[in-house]
């Protein structure tokens, strides 16, 4: 230990491989760690949510009609893969690509009866999850972020999921809004950037664009 | 040979080679030149000024303690430092006579076969035939070639029969088998391999081993390549723990022709011929608690050469073991002469009642329940008594986690039962238990409030002290282990069960986890572990049941059960030369008193 | 959580088609099913996806009919809440709770589609394995290869995700407190904690994983494909088999007067 400085770099001028070369400016094509984190995340989020779905299915069941109604509360959570992943890798259309990986998975491995058009769903929300952090030009992840981008993914998909289901012309339209993107705010927003925290404590995601930053700044 | 230089002021290695061209006129195919690396968030560098050639052909082993940066070496080579993993480099770096500094991963993929250390995540697609095909598309082999050279590949690392399975249903000897057919399946010009057999039993090293030799030999068959063509010999970089058992019968000459030892602060140690450099070094590498060859372990402390050939060395071994005749003053370190054991250790009170009770029991994953054959181990009766250290030997998937997992009450047995308290359970994966966001918290998670006023003292017992507030992630993997047995250790289970509890770690660590489990013991815990690092169980386990063809095959005292040649062939166990000596040269009490004199001579 | 939530795929006629004709098929039904609001001529469509995928995936009944508990009940709820949740004729009325015949008719189209569409999602993942529908994607669909490995990647993982999560689960229960009666509590926060170590976990072999897919080459340029999987005149009768029913059916009901839109909505 008797030469600290020596082999550190202060020595040796500064051009050769480093982490310049690690940083890849945000147009060129995703680095491949970026991609399998993004699968990563819509793995562990589909398989959760297939948990959650055979919990749900039970639960429906019993509460009937109402169930149809409750499930609006919990659409927040199938928001939060889209921020975690803008938050993580920092680069133009992470959240939409989380978002329709995510789908993927749910769709055609875990064989959600919603079929492809869970796809476009995906894209929407992806969207509406991604913009406000695309406005700051991926710059600022703070709470008021994080909550308009729950905001908008629910907002943004609603109006989707409203024709696909008939919502339109319902009594209950203005309700179902009002609670999904509620839902969407405090799960998909907040949410998100509770766990992006406890995440960045772990580690974990050292080596990728938030390890850069510092973490959630 | 500057392989022993005493000390180097300055650091600057001094490259042993009289120049930069290999003997065959080829030129070098791995080149690091004063490489310097340093993570972020660390404050000493991780290598410091680390010069390396490679020339086609040659062998190199890596040696050096846990956290010395062996792994970091080869990923400064693969190019995963610093480009996948951000880190400072300095210094400079050529794969295949190109600069690396701007060639990314994959550009340098065209010349390297890469194991990395944790085999779980070196497999990374659902099949094994798509699995090792994967590097001959991406190289472009014709697709016609594919078959015959995936199929070549995995008989070569004995991994044939696994061609059609699926990746997911595999334990962790078979994929660590997978992965390297998919390292060599390309027939690379660096084969960069780190600690391949840490999971695998004896007839995996020795299939490893072949099948690295095969692909270095090029006789063949095992690592594809153009067929025919006299292709180049690939060079190979090896990162490993387990040296007797890589070198087999051969002792030093088994191994690698030329070592790498990094040193504690990441520079390099030595650099040279492997014989020399173990001969010339043997004290400080002993002394840095690495793993050696048992000559050189031997040479280390008696400073005779010739192992178990030697009259020294015997005559310490029967020292060791309790005897008093033979000494014969030639010993070169006195000052680090293991003296004779305080007697048999603590062992358990013979007539005390069993704390653990497995009555005809059967074991298995209860998702195989309704097929035919699930039990993976039946009609299993055992007992532990308080303070005995029991160990479970067999091969690879004979079914040593699920029992274990059994006996803690987290699988439901097939049938039988088990009798006993609450027992402690330390995973093979230490990861995978650890559920707060400090050390400190994770040491004191479940137990009661009063808890927190102990963890002073749990950490300094377990070395954890300067990490109280660390991250469990983020430890280096020996301290992670420390973690989890510390973190359940503070519970005070009356049973504590172990999953391969010292595998990966370094002699410095084994040492300090199976003194503490011996001493958990010696409180009255009665611990079971599993493993197969014969030296480790044969100096820690009073008992070893060794399980085979779905039953126990054997059940007594240590050094009696692994006397038994029948039962240690027909379990596909081998013994390590020196446990062999011990058992054939010396009383059957004297086996673990004389390994654990051993282990306390490593500072 | 034991079960694996992939499902098997066993041999069949319809496992012998090409996954990214299929996906293609499905996404084009689903489509068309969007815009069909009558109550007729999704339930018609229903009845013979159902006969199709049964002969086709050659599943047994069972099979069929445990799938269907997850649809069936969405189906069930979107059904009710429209009938007692729109204006129009009056046909029952209990209490509170109103019944229309616009609202009744709505419920039933949407209930029919919903399960016109879980049928075929169902038979596609019934006859469609992980690993085969990417090399096609792959290979049909332009699909990337390093896409296509991440996924598969991913899929890797899935199939490993029982197993990880078993041990997290043992991991935590080993140390978890004990209840009153000497059971370890598995509550809620502990499910949390085992979720958010599997995620861990995940992230940190997911990096890895990278890395050794990069170490074999993936990026580079050019590659072969292994064994590729040409497209048959089976596909083509497939295509024909699909589209052949479905345009016929909805001729049919336009014939008749029964095929409507999206413009029911909001009448
Ligand atoms: N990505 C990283 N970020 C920060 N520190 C790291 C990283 N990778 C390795 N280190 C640190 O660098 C040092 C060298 O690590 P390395 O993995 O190369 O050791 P090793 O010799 O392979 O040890 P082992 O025998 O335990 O595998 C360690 O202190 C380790 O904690
Ligand atoms: N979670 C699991 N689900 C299903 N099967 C499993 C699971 N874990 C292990 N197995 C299978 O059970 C058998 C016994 O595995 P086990 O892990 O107990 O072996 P082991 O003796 O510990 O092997 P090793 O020395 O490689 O650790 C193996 O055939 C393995 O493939
Ligand atoms: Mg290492
Ligand atoms: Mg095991």
């Amino acid at each position: 230990m008797s030469r600290d400085g020596a082999a550190g770099g202060a020595t040796v001028p500064a051009a050769p491989a480093g982490s310049a070369a690690a940083g890849p400016a945000p147009t060129r094509a995703w680095a491949l760690k970026d991609l399998v984190l993004v699968v990563v995340l819509g793995v562990v989020f589909g398989f959760a949510y297939w948990a959650l779905v055979q919990a749900w299915n039970g639960l429906a069941l019993l509460m009937g009609p109402a169930g149809d109604l409750a499930q609006h509360l919990l659409l927040g959570g199938w928001l939060l893969v889209a921020p975690v992943a803008v938050a993580i890798v920092r680069r133009p259309f992470a959240g939409v690509v989380a978002e329709v990986l995510a789908a993927v998975v749910e769709f055609a491995f875990l064989g959600s009866p919603v079929g492809p058009l869970l796809l476009v769903a995906a894209v929407l929300q992806g969207a509406g999850s991604e913009l406000p952090f695309a406005l700051t030009r991926y710059r600022r992840f703070g709470w008021g972020v994080f909550a308009v981008s729950g905001l908008l993914g629910a907002a943004l998909v609603f109006f989707w999921s409203a024709f696909r289901s008939g919502w339109y012309g319902q009594d209950l339209f203005a309700l179902r809004l009002g609670l999904q993107v509620l839902s969407g705010l405090v799960l998909g927003g907040l949410l998100a950037r509770v766990l992006v925290r406890a995440v960045v404590r772990t580690g974990v995601v050292e080596n990728y664009a938030i390890g850069r930053a510092g973490g959630l700044r | 040979m500057s392989a022993a230089r005493p000390a180097r002021p300055e650091g600057v290695v001094v490259d042993r080679r009289p120049s930069a061209a290999a003997p065959d006129g080829g030129e070098d195919v791995v080149v690091l030149r004063d490489v310097g690396v340093r993570f972020p968030r660390r404050p000493e560098p991780a290598l410091r000024g680390v010069t390396l050639r490679v020339a086609p052909g040659d062998e190199v082993v890596v040696l050096g303690p846990s956290g010395s940066g062996k792994s970091t070496v080869l990923q400064v080579v693969t190019g995963v430092v610093p480009h996948a993993v951000h880190a400072d480099l300095t210094g400079e770096v050529l794969v295949a006579g190109t600069a690396t500094a701007r060639t990314c991963v994959v550009e340098r993929s065209r010349h390297l076969g890469v194991l990395a250390q944790d085999p779980a995540s070196a497999v990374c697609l659902p099949t094994v035939e798509g699995e090792v095909a994967l590097p001959l598309e991406n190289h472009g082999v014709p697709a016609g070639e594919i078959d015959d050279r995936v199929d070549a590949a995995l008989a070569g690392v004995g991994a044939g029969a696994l061609r059609h399975r699926r990746t997911a249903g595999l334990s962790g000897g078979e994929l660590q088998r997978v992965a390297l057919a998919a390292a060599l399946v390309t027939g690379p010009r660096v084969l960069l391999l780190d600690e391949p057999t840490s999971m695998l039993d004896p007839a995996g090293v020795r299939s490893v081993r072949a099948a690295v030799e095969g692909a270095v030999r090029g006789d063949g068959t095992t690592a594809g390549g153009p067929a025919g063509a006299a292709a180049p010999r690939p060079a190979v970089v090896l990162v490993e723990h387990r040296l007797d058992e890589w070198a087999g019968e051969a002792g030093v000459d088994g191994l690698p022709a030329r070592a790498l030892v990094l040193g504690e602060d990441g520079t390099v140690v030595a650099d040279g011929p492997t014989a020399t450099v173990l001969r010339d070094a043997a004290a400080r590498l002993h002394a840095a608690g690495l793993w050696l060859p048992l000559d050189v372990e031997l040479l280390a402390l008696t400073g005779a050469a010739g192992g178990l050939a030697a009259e020294a060395n015997r005559a310490l071994l029967h020292r060791c073991a309790g005897g008093t005749d033979g000494r014969d003053g030639a010993l070169s370190r006195p000052g680090r002469e293991p003296g004779p054991g305080p007697g048999p250790g603590p062992g358990p009170e013979p007539d005390a009642e069993p704390v653990l009770v497995a009555r005809g029991l059967s074991v298995g994953r209860r998702e195989d329940r309704r097929r035919p054959g699930a039990a993976v181990l039946h009609g299993l009766d055992l007992a532990v008594r308080p303070g005995e250290v029991v160990a479970l030997l067999g091969a690879n998937g004979v079914g040593k986690t699920t029992l274990l997992l059994t006996l803690a009450g987290l699988l439901a047995p097939l049938a039988g039962r088990v009798d006993g308290p609450r027992a402690g359970l330390v995973l093979q994966h230490a990861e995978h238990g650890f559920v707060a966001h400090t050390v400190a918290a994770e040491v004191t998670h479940g137990l009661g409030a009063q808890a927190a006023a102990a963890v002073p003292g749990l950490l300094r017992r377990h070395r954890l002290e300067h990490l109280a507030d660390a991250n469990p992630f983020r430890l280096s993997g020996g301290e992670k282990r420390r973690l989890s047995l510390a973190a359940m250790l503070a519970h005070r289970r009356p049973v504590l069960l172990a999953d391969e509890p010292t595998l990966g770690l370094d002699r410095r660590d084994t040492v300090a986890t199976t003194a503490v489990l011996r001493a958990a013991a010696a409180e009255g815990t009665a611990v079971v572990l599993s493993s197969h690092d014969l030296r480790t169980v044969a100096g820690l386990a009073d008992r070893v049941v060794v399980l085979g063809d779905g039953r126990v095959l054997a059940d007594g005292r240590t050094a009696a059960v692994l006397r038994d040649d029948a039962v240690l062939s027909r379990a596909g166990l081998v013994l390590p030369p020196l446990v062999a000596w011990l058992l054939a040269h010396e009383a059957e009490g004297a086996l673990g008193p004389a390994l654990r004199a051993l282990d306390r001579a490593v500072p | 959580m034991s079960a694996s939530p992939l499902r098997q795929v066993v041999p069949s006629p319809l496992a012998r088609r090409d996954p990214t004709v299929k996906l293609a098929l499905l996404t084009l039904v689903s489509l068309v099913a969007l815009l069909v609001l009558d109550p007729v001529t999704p339930a018609v469509l229903y009845g013979l996806a159902l006969v199709g995928v049964a002969v086709a995936t050659r599943a047994p009944a069972r099979t069929l009919l445990l799938a269907h508990v997850p649809f069936v009940a969405f189906a069930a709820g979107v059904l009710v809440v429209n009938a007692l949740s729109r204006s129009g004729t009056l046909l029952a009325a209990a209490g509170p709770l109103v019944v229309t015949r616009e609202g009744l008719a709505l419920g039933v189209a949407l209930a029919a589609r919903t399960l016109l569409v879980g049928v075929l999602a169902l038979g596609f993942v019934l006859s469609t394995d992980g690993v085969a529908l990417m090399t096609s994607l792959h290979q049909h669909a332009r699909l990337g290869p390093r896409v296509t490995y991440a996924v598969l990647a991913g899929y890797r993982m899935l199939e490993e995700m029982p197993r990880e999560w078993t041990l997290l689960q043992h991991a935590h229960a080993v140390r978890a407190p004990l209840r009153r009666d000497g059971r370890p509590a598995l509550g809620p926060r502990h499910h949390l904690g085992v979720v958010f170590g599997l995620l861990v976990v995940s992230l940190r072999k997911g990096e890895r994983m990278a890395q050794a897919l990069e170490s074999r080459g993936l990026g580079l340029a050019p590659r072969t494909t292994w064994r590729p999987v040409p497209l048959t005149r089976g596909d083509a009768v497939l295509v024909v088999a699909v589209l052949a029913p479905l345009a016929a059916v909805l001729a049919t009901s336009a014939a008749l007067g029964l095929l409507e839109g999206p413009g029911t909505l909001t009448r």
